[in-house]
């Protein structure tokens, strides 16, 4: 994915303003506190979280401090292109020394959820859902030799070898927002 | 601290909760737990039909109630034993821990959860959680034990510890708390009862950007796993590097043989996960329990049990 | 012969680290008159002033010599010390060893030493001249002089009031409450203004013992503290307050050409030249303002009126229309109202501030109606602001008070006036800007986010953005109030605004600075909020000069000392407080003000107060009235009167404060500064001149 063009030199919030009244029933910040980042308003913009997260570190544009902020203003349409949400590591250090208690982990995933719901979310992410889905393991492997290696059965005692569990599993799956989305076939 | 008075042998009993990512990518861990844990003497219950806990770039990212619900069908195997759950992999523990957390501080979330369990006739009501492999051999079966049971001791060696993210934050979450969480010392003193020096260095809590970083750009992750590792050679020139996560093993012993080959590092120091080197120094079959890794290990083995490096 | 004692301080190593104190020891000891030397670690410890103390009671000295840190600080400790041994405090003389010799000579330690013998000798040559002064009294009148009637003033008078002094409280507008009286709720707890300042106003002008004095100004201060003798102009207020009942039947007569911008609201709405300053006014009185008032019936006061046809008087409106006579213009009145002099033992000064036009900047298009301060911001939303608190563009004002008026003759009338959608606030406007004034308002961070949040609390859907440099919100609350306000939604961007643009709509382009982002940003406002500067009152200085106390350089009332005397001035007896001496909010005015009338009692309460004799006095028999000392002096203490027939100086003791200026002056040596006389003074720079020695009297 590229780094979002999205963001214009001069930021006009009258646009951002007025697109978010017009165009979404509700505002980018109340749809971020309902996803899950209930205290997203307390942020006082201190930076805390930036100076530690290994995203900011590492060069990603969005990382929490900042896409807080654009939030805060209104900015949406900028932003669903962008990596970085899909990239935190959710290492949850900002949420530890967040002096607001703003939980800056839950906006970014409170943004993964918001740009699910617009589409916008990175294949890779669709391979693991469907993944989980199809054999309740996210990362799986069909060579067992590893297991072999070491001395283990071929398959280890999870819903790889217990196809009740595997039912269970998409049954829950297929009572979440995940079926509603119809972000992968559910047979 | 108070002394106990007379501590009563309570069996130990945990479902051991294994990840993705130990079950095929890095069974050795798998079978280190299988090994350690009986001898040790904490029983092991295979927690039959567990799945992903669910990792983060699944459920957690389309919606709470979802993340919570797999998580539950997780928990509520261990529930239903009446037995917590333990894991190796850091990603699993802060995965399930939050989750359960989200549910015991909203009950609307709690009940949407049971609602969806109920139509495959399960329930989980917060009971069970999910303990950390280093904090059952810190806490529950202590430093003395495993002093005792190993053969093999670290003398002389220097490891360079990683605790991982998900050992640490957010603390409000774990159901074990590290004293200060910036200066853990868990781990250290996990290693130290082995023998080895597990001096601090300065990035020794600093993220080794697996996971999601590594997932959505490699090139940045590494940038961050080089600057660790960078960090363990120039301060304090470890022979050894001893995580609990799964996911850190992978990526310092898997990326750091991606750097070498770039030419970004000139060195090569062995990772392990601790229950493997624990494994090790009781005496397990080193193929069986550290069988699998990118960057060579075989010297420090061969180290470890001559006795050390004195 | 007098007994002297020479008593040493180390004071820790700060002497004895330079001063080779046994060496001095024994120089002193061969001194004329010594009888007694001792040296101590600390000597004003309890310890170090009972070793003098038992001196004195034995009866070994009858004059004390200590040689130790400074007299600035410590010659009341060692003078108490002698007066408890039952010595006459004057008695007493200090040598400055440690500032004057040993700090400023820590690398020469000879040198030091030799200073500290010569410094010693010199004052044991002046303490064998001493001679017992006693302590003198002056009688203080108790009443006490309030200046300036907002929050801090009525405070200040009610405190003094209360514990029985009489207060004449003098404001200069025709009402007391001040800037308070405008604001429409205060932060942090968002109480109404009006609700908590106008029992208090009430209370203030019904005190039996305050005397209001409103539309009146201090003209000339004389004396000094315990006697003030001050002169206030009572200003010409063309209504007979006798008479007037403040009905308000005169406010709606004058015709358009005599209406002016309107004070109380900042001018957002125009007033008429006979006015009551708003509602609640205290006292509740009108005044016609000689500068707007267009003479309607032809003629001023005191002059015949004009005639109809039939002989009847023409009567302008306003005489029309009251009922008791009290505009009447038959009498004549004189422009300069009334000189009335009053005599105070103290006075505090509580003149609060003004805020800043936004004239002055012209960046933010200050032309645009709808570019306001936050003061007039205030008055906008309050009840009883021009729209009674109904929130609509300031540029459709005019077309509310045209509605009103219909409304109110009773006609259909529909109001087309703008709601706004958009509301900016910008921070710091001329405070912390080298263009204007440097310091940090203090208040406007925190008003800003009261107006922000009873704007957004009342209409939610509101677009508020705040401009800030940065938050200031120190204290108890205060950063929990700035939550509560970013938790409304309101939006709180880092980075001033630099620019304001009219729209041919009358909207405004605002162009700011997202620091956070990194980027510029602009928008398009209803309305823009000016966070001006409080500022330093015009007549300030002027005022300051009268009472013969300072202001500092960004033009506030200064305190004598910022920490330690933060409510007193230069001037002994004047006292200052609330937005007088900088900008603050008014819990700290009120503070402020309750410190200054307490230090206005401890002063006066006693009745009386010591004065030391270290004064000057003249000798009739020397003086010959020659006339040069009397304008030296700097406190007007010397006047001129007729002894046996001849001109003589004579020195007001109540006013002098030993300075020694004219003592000094007088060719004919007959004036003595106690204390301080020509022997005593000639002996010390004699002892110095020949290194330590002293000569035999
Ligand atoms: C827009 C705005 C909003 C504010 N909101 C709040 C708030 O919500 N909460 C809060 O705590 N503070 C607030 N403040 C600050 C508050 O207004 C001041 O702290 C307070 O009014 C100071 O009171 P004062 O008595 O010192 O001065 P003032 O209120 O200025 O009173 C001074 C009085 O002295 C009179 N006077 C002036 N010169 C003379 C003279 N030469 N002779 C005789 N009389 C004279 C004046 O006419 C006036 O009546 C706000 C300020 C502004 C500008
Ligand atoms: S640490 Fe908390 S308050 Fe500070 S910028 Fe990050 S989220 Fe906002
Ligand atoms: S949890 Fe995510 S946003 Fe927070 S510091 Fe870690 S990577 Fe950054
Ligand atoms: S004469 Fe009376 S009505 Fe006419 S302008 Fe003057 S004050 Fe107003
Ligand atoms: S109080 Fe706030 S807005 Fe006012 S000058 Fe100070 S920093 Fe600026």
């Amino acid at each position: 994915m590229e780094i979002t063009e999205g963001v214009p030199p001069v930021i006009n919030l009258t646009e951002v303003a007025e697109r978010e009244k017009e165009e979404f029933e509700k505002k980018v910040s109340e749809l971020i506190i309902e996803f899950g980042a209930e205290n997203l308003l307390a942020c006082m913009q201190c930076g805390a979280c930036a100076s530690i997260c290994p995203l900011a570190r590492v060069g990603f544009e969005w990382y929490n401090k900042k896409l807080i902020k654009a939030i805060l203003i209104g900015m949406k349409e900028e932003l669903l292109d962008d990596p970085t949400p899909w990239a935190c590591v959710a290492c949850n250090r900002c949420t530890e020394i967040c002096p607001r208690q703003v939980a800056p982990f839950e906006v970014m995933f409170a943004m993964r959820r918001l740009m699910v719901e617009e589409f916008a979310i990175p294949t890779l992410a669709i391979e693991g859902l469907r993944s989980l889905y199809e054999h309740g393991h996210a990362v799986y492997m069909t060579g067992r030799e590893a297991r072999k290696k070491v001395g283990l059965p071929e398959n280890p005692p999870s819903t790889d070898s217990d196809e009740k569990a595997l039912q269970d599993l998409r049954t829950i799956l297929k009572n979440t927002k995940l079926a509603e989305l119809g972000l992968i076939p559910m047979e | 601290m108070i002394s106990e008075t007379v501590k009563e042998e309570k069996k130990l009993k945990f479902g051991l909760f294994l990840g993705c990512n130990i079950s095929f990518n890095r069974p050795d861990v798998e079978q280190a737990m299988r090994k350690i844990f009986p001898a040790l003497g904490v029983e092991i219950d295979d927690l039959v039909g567990q799945s992903c806990c669910p990792t983060w770039g699944t459920v957690p990212s389309i919606d709470i109630v979802g993340w919570c619900a797999v998580a539950a069908r997780n928990l509520a195997l261990g529930e239903e034993k009446g037995i917590d759950l333990m894991t190796a992999c850091n990603s699993c523990y802060g995965s399930l821990n939050e989750a359960r957390h989200k549910m015991l501080k909203n009950p609307e979330i709690m009940s949407k959860v049971n609602e969806i369990l109920a139509k495959i006739g399960k329930k989980y009501e917060g009971k069970a959680k999910c303990r950390h492999v280093a904090w059952v051999l810190y806490k529950d079966v202590g430093l003395e034990k495993i002093k005792e049971s190993i053969k093999y001791s670290l003398d002389g060696i220097t490891v360079a510890v990683q605790p991982g993210c998900h050992f640490l934050w957010p603390s409000e979450v774990y159901p074990d708390k590290e004293k200060d969480p910036f200066n853990p010392k868990v781990l250290r003193e996990l290693c130290e009862a082995l023998g080895a020096e597990a001096p601090y260095y300065t990035k020794l809590i600093d993220c080794c950007g697996m996971g999601a970083l590594r997932s959505t750009d490699p090139e940045k992750s590494f940038i961050l796993v080089r600057e660790k590792l960078e960090c363990i050679k120039e301060e304090i020139d470890a022979d050894l590097i001893v995580t609990t996560c799964s996911s850190c093993l992978i990526q310092l012993d898997d990326a750091q043989e991606k750097l070498r080959k770039e030419g970004k590092i000139n060195f090569s120091i062995p990772v392990l996960h601790y229950v493997q080197l624990l494994a090790i120094c009781m005496g397990f079959d080193p193929q069986q329990v550290a069988g699998i890794c990118v960057t060579p290990r075989d010297e420090v083995i061969k180290m470890i049990l001559e006795g050390g490096k004195r | 012969m007098p007994k002297i004692g020479v008593y040493i301080c180390h004071c820790g190593e700060n002497i004895a680290g330079a001063v080779n104190i046994e060496e001095v020891k024994k120089f002193v000891e061969k001194l004329p008159d010594v009888v007694v030397v001792r040296d101590y670690l600390f000597m004003c410890s309890d310890p170090g002033q009972e070793i003098i103390k038992e001196d004195i009671r034995k009866g070994l000295v009858d004059r004390v010599v200590v040689a130790a840190c400074t007299p600035r600080t410590h010659e009341p400790i060692f003078r108490k010390a002698c007066e408890d041994a039952g010595l006459n405090k004057y008695y007493f003389e200090m040598a400055n060893i440690r500032d004057q010799c040993s700090w400023a000579h820590w690398h020469e330690k000879e040198k030091a030493t030799e200073k500290a013998k010569q410094l010693i000798a010199a004052a044991v040559a002046k303490a064998r001249l001493l001679e017992p002064l006693e302590d003198r009294y002056v009688e203080l009148n108790k009443n006490v002089m309030v200046v300036g009637g907002g929050i801090a003033g009525i405070f200040a008078a009610l405190d003094l009031a209360n514990a029985g002094f009489k207060v004449y409280l003098v404001e200069k507008s025709p009402s007391i409450g001040g800037n308070m009286a405008k604001l429409d709720k205060t932060f942090p707890t968002n109480d109404c203004s009006a609700c908590i300042l106008t029992p208090l106003m009430v209370e203030v002008a019904n005190h039996p013992n305050v005397e209001l004095l409103t539309y009146s100004e201090v003209e000339a201060v004389e004396g000094t503290v315990g006697n003030f003798r001050v002169k206030v102009r009572k200003k010409q207020t063309y209504v007979d307050w006798e008479k007037c009942t403040g009905c308000g039947a005169c406010l709606n007569v004058c015709p358009p050409k005599a209406r002016v911008p309107d004070e109380f609201n900042e001018g957002l709405s125009l007033r008429g030249a006979i006015y009551i300053p708003f509602p609640q006014a205290v006292p509740k009185k009108a005044v016609i303002d000689p500068d707007a008032c267009i003479s309607c019936s032809g003629r001023w006061f005191g002059e015949e009126p004009r005639r109809t046809k039939d002989g009847k008087p023409i009567l302008a409106p306003c005489e029309k229309v009251c009922p008791t006579g009290a505009c009447s213009r038959d009498e004549p009145r004189d422009p300069n109202g009334e000189l009335i002099e009053l005599n105070v033992g103290s006075i505090i000064v509580a003149t609060g501030y003004r805020v800043m036009d936004k004239k002055h900047f012209k960046e933010f298009a200050p032309d645009s109606p709808n570019v306001i301060t936050a003061l007039q911001m205030e008055r906008l939303i309050s009840a009883t602001g021009p729209t009674e608190g109904k929130l609509i563009v300031p540029s459709d004002i005019p077309k509310y008070l045209e509605w009103k008026k219909k409304v109110e003759k009773g006609k259909e009338a529909k109001l087309e006036a703008r709601k706004p959608h958009v509301i900016t606030f910008v921070s710091c406007v001329g405070s912390r800007d080298e263009r204007f004034h440097t310091y940090c308002s203090k208040v406007c961070c925190m008003y800003m986010l009261k107006q922000a949040m009873l704007l957004k609390e009342k209409y939610p859907d509101l677009d508020i953005y705040i401009f800030f440099i940065d938050v200031r919100t120190p204290g108890k609350d205060f950063d929990e109030y700035y939550m509560r306000c970013r938790k409304l939604g309101i939006k709180i961007i880092k980075g001033k605004v630099g620019g304001v643009q009219r729209l041919p709509d009358e909207r405004l382009l605002v162009r700011g600075y997202d620091a956070d982002l990194g980027k510029p940003v602009e928008l398009i406002s209803d309305i823009v909020v000016l966070a001006t500067a409080i500022e330093p009152n015009t007549d300030l200085k002027d005022l300051a000069r009268k009472l013969g106390i300072n202001v500092g350089a960004e033009g506030f009332l200064r305190e004598r000392h910022t920490k330690l005397y933060p409510v007193d001035t230069m001037t002994e007896g004047v006292f200052i407080c609330g937005c007088a001496q900088g900008p603050k909010d008014i819990p700290d005015s009120v503070a402020q003000a309750k410190a200054a009338a307490s230090s206005a009692m401890s002063l006066l309460a006693p009745g009386k107060m010591r004065v030391e004799p270290l004064i000057s006095e003249v000798n009739p028999e020397k003086c010959t009235g020659c006339g040069i000392c009397a304008p030296l002096c700097p406190y007007g203490a010397i006047e001129y009167v007729e002894v046996d027939g001849k001109r003589r100086a004579k020195i007001n003791e109540a006013i002098c404060k030993g300075c020694g200026v004219c003592t000094a002056a007088c060719p004919s040596k007959a004036i003595t500064l106690h204390g301080f006389t020509y022997e005593q003074v000639l002996a010390q720079i004699k002892t110095i001149a020949r290194k330590g020695v002293i000569e035999e009297v």
